[in-house]
């Protein structure tokens, strides 16, 4: 996957959590949970649903990694590279 | 087959618990004890005619837009569309104070404000002080048992206004006799006063069967008449539960939400001590609709007390009439009108002395009509007459609440000492529900996702 398929994957995971999220004006650099509303039980669902669809685990102390839409690209990025 | 997770009572909270972890595993097995699921809130039968038990009201209400609000959260947990479920939301509800004192509340917070500030002059400043104070507090940091009634008689400084903020917050949840714990008052304050009260437009039984059937469209499974009579285990890891039928299943993990002793009533044969509890008593008035009726049409629930002190704690009679929980399941927002329609009515209860005439079954029976006719008289006496329009009534005593939902002593809110990380010393089986600390409809579903979120998806 590339880094924008991995952006739109994750983008695609929040809209499953919460499908009026709005993503106009989402900054790729700043936390996903201020702008979205996220609390830690929805981040948990993203970290869930990367586990099911790509046999992901990701360890708790790698979550922070997944802070913002960028950084989530910039993490994810070695890991599903054969995707 | 072994199931990754077996999930023990198909209450509230075992029911999200198992959604929860349905979503990303199936052959998650959900084992209830009777032919029907819902435990506390469920519903039974007379005449053709559907009664629910439990549900008065659904605490935590939240608009859809609030997204972090309990009810929104929840309902995201499970996957499930707000606009799915139709809610109505309470008109207005009462504490009321040997007629002398009342407090409406509604769910709009500013109208408690009001009142206090009318009705308790010279508290007002102080109850905005209790309010940043526990706008402060994070109640669901671990800490031990401080008491709620101490904290407000010294903020507030007047001991009517305490109980009175008290009372629906202890009926609604309290396991303690006369007090409760502050964090759990918190998150009660929260519940009851600042978020408000809602119920489904449906009954409990078309809730619970959309539950069901989401939770069944994940792959989960569910058995009912399967009561568990033994928690099979090798030293701290569980390794599977046997039935009263006799079968076993296997299992990598348990969650139970029967309550603590209970559970561990399952693990070992050894008696459990056990800390007093609190039973309630609860009647069901059927009353056919009329224009002559004078009963209040807007208001959802009151509470009340016509002693001089308010009691919350086991009576030494078999029930205690002085003070309770009046709930009218047809006083909310956007409920049709019909030509029937409920009064129920809850007091506090004393479980040994039900269960001592329990087994004289007229003398029961008997008593059963002594209760419900002084429930009436003390209803009568708050909201106005209405017993030439009884079609049909029902006293519950703790002893048929212990029958229909397993709790000890027929303890609606459990023991009083609660695990509130569900752990109870086993590396696969865990605490949910009552008895994990979470009150209410939200807070238990709350409570069944928390422990599966903490305990059972990192090892999935």
């Amino acid at each position: 996957m590339t880094s924008e398929e991995i952006k739109d994957l994750i983008l695609e995971i929040i809209e499953d959590i919460d499908d009026e999220a709005d993503f106009e004006n989402l900054n790729p650099d700043e936390p996903l949970r201020d702008q979205l509303d996220l609390d830690s039980m929805d981040f948990l669902d993203i970290v869930m649903e990367l586990r099911k669809r790509h046999q992901l685990q990701i360890p708790e102390e790698d979550y922070p990694n997944l802070a913002t839409l960028n950084s989530c690209a910039t993490y994810l990025e070695p890991l599903l590279r054969n995707v | 087959m072994k199931f990754p997770l077996l999930v023990i009572g198909g209450g509230l909270s075992g029911i999200a618990a198992a959604i929860r972890a349905a979503r990303f595993v199936p052959d998650v097995l959900i084992l209830e004890k009777h032919s029907r699921i819902g435990g506390l809130n469920s519903y039974f039968y007379r005449n053709k005619t559907l009664f629910e038990t439990g549900l008065h009201a659904i605490t935590n209400y939240a608009p859809p837009e609030e997204k972090t609000a309990p009810l929104n959260r929840l309902l995201r947990q499970l996957k499930l569309k707000r606009k799915d479920f139709s809610f109505c939301q309470q008109y207005q509800s009462e504490v009321t104070f040997l007629d002398t004192q009342s407090l409406l509340f509604s769910n709009d917070f500013s109208l408690l404000e009001t009142q206090i500030h009318e009705k308790f002059p010279d508290c007002i400043d102080k109850f905005q002080r209790l309010l940043i104070f526990l706008d402060t507090l994070d109640p669901f940091l671990p800490a031990p048992f401080r008491s709620a009634k101490t904290l407000l008689t010294e903020v507030l400084g007047d001991k009517l206004l305490t109980e009175m903020l008290l009372c629906p917050l202890m009926y609604y949840g309290s396991s303690h006799e006369n007090d409760m714990d502050l964090n759990q008052f918190a998150i009660m304050f929260q519940a009851i006063y600042q978020q408000g009260m809602f119920r489904p437009q449906t009954t409990i039984k078309e809730f619970l069967d959309q539950l069901i059937t989401h939770y069944l469209s994940f792959g989960g499974k569910i058995k009912k008449n399967s009561k568990v009579i033994k928690i099979l285990h090798k030293n701290k890891t569980v390794v599977g539960v046997e039935l009263h039928s006799g079968e076993i299943i296997e299992c990598d993990n348990i969650l139970s939400t029967i309550g603590n002793d209970e559970t561990q009533r399952l693990i070992s044969s050894e008696p459990v001590t056990l800390l007093p509890r609190l039973g309630f008593t609860e009647t069901i008035f059927r009353l056919k609709a009329d224009d002559r009726l004078k009963l209040p049409e807007k208001k959802t629930i009151v509470f009340f007390n016509t002693s001089e002190k308010f009691s919350y704690k086991k009576p030494t009679d078999y029930v205690d009439y002085s003070s309770g929980v009046i709930c009218f399941p047809a006083n909310f927002k956007g409920i049709e009108k019909k030509s029937h329609f409920e009064i129920r009515a809850t007091h506090l209860a004393n479980y040994a002395k039900w269960k001592a005439i329990s087994t004289d079954k007229k003398a029961y029976a008997d008593q059963k009509v002594v209760s419900s006719y002084k429930t009436l008289t003390c209803l009568q006496n708050i909201v106005g007459n209405f017993s030439s329009n009884i079609v049909y009534e029902n006293t519950f005593t703790p002893i048929t609440i212990e029958r229909y939902t397993a709790k000890i002593d027929g303890a609606v809110y459990g023991s009083p000492q609660k695990v509130k990380d569900g752990d109870i010393g086993f590396s696969n089986l865990f605490l949910a529900g009552t008895d994990q600390g979470f009150l209410g409809i939200i807070g238990s579903m709350l409570s069944g996702v928390s422990i599966v979120n903490k305990h059972v998806l990192p090892k999935l």
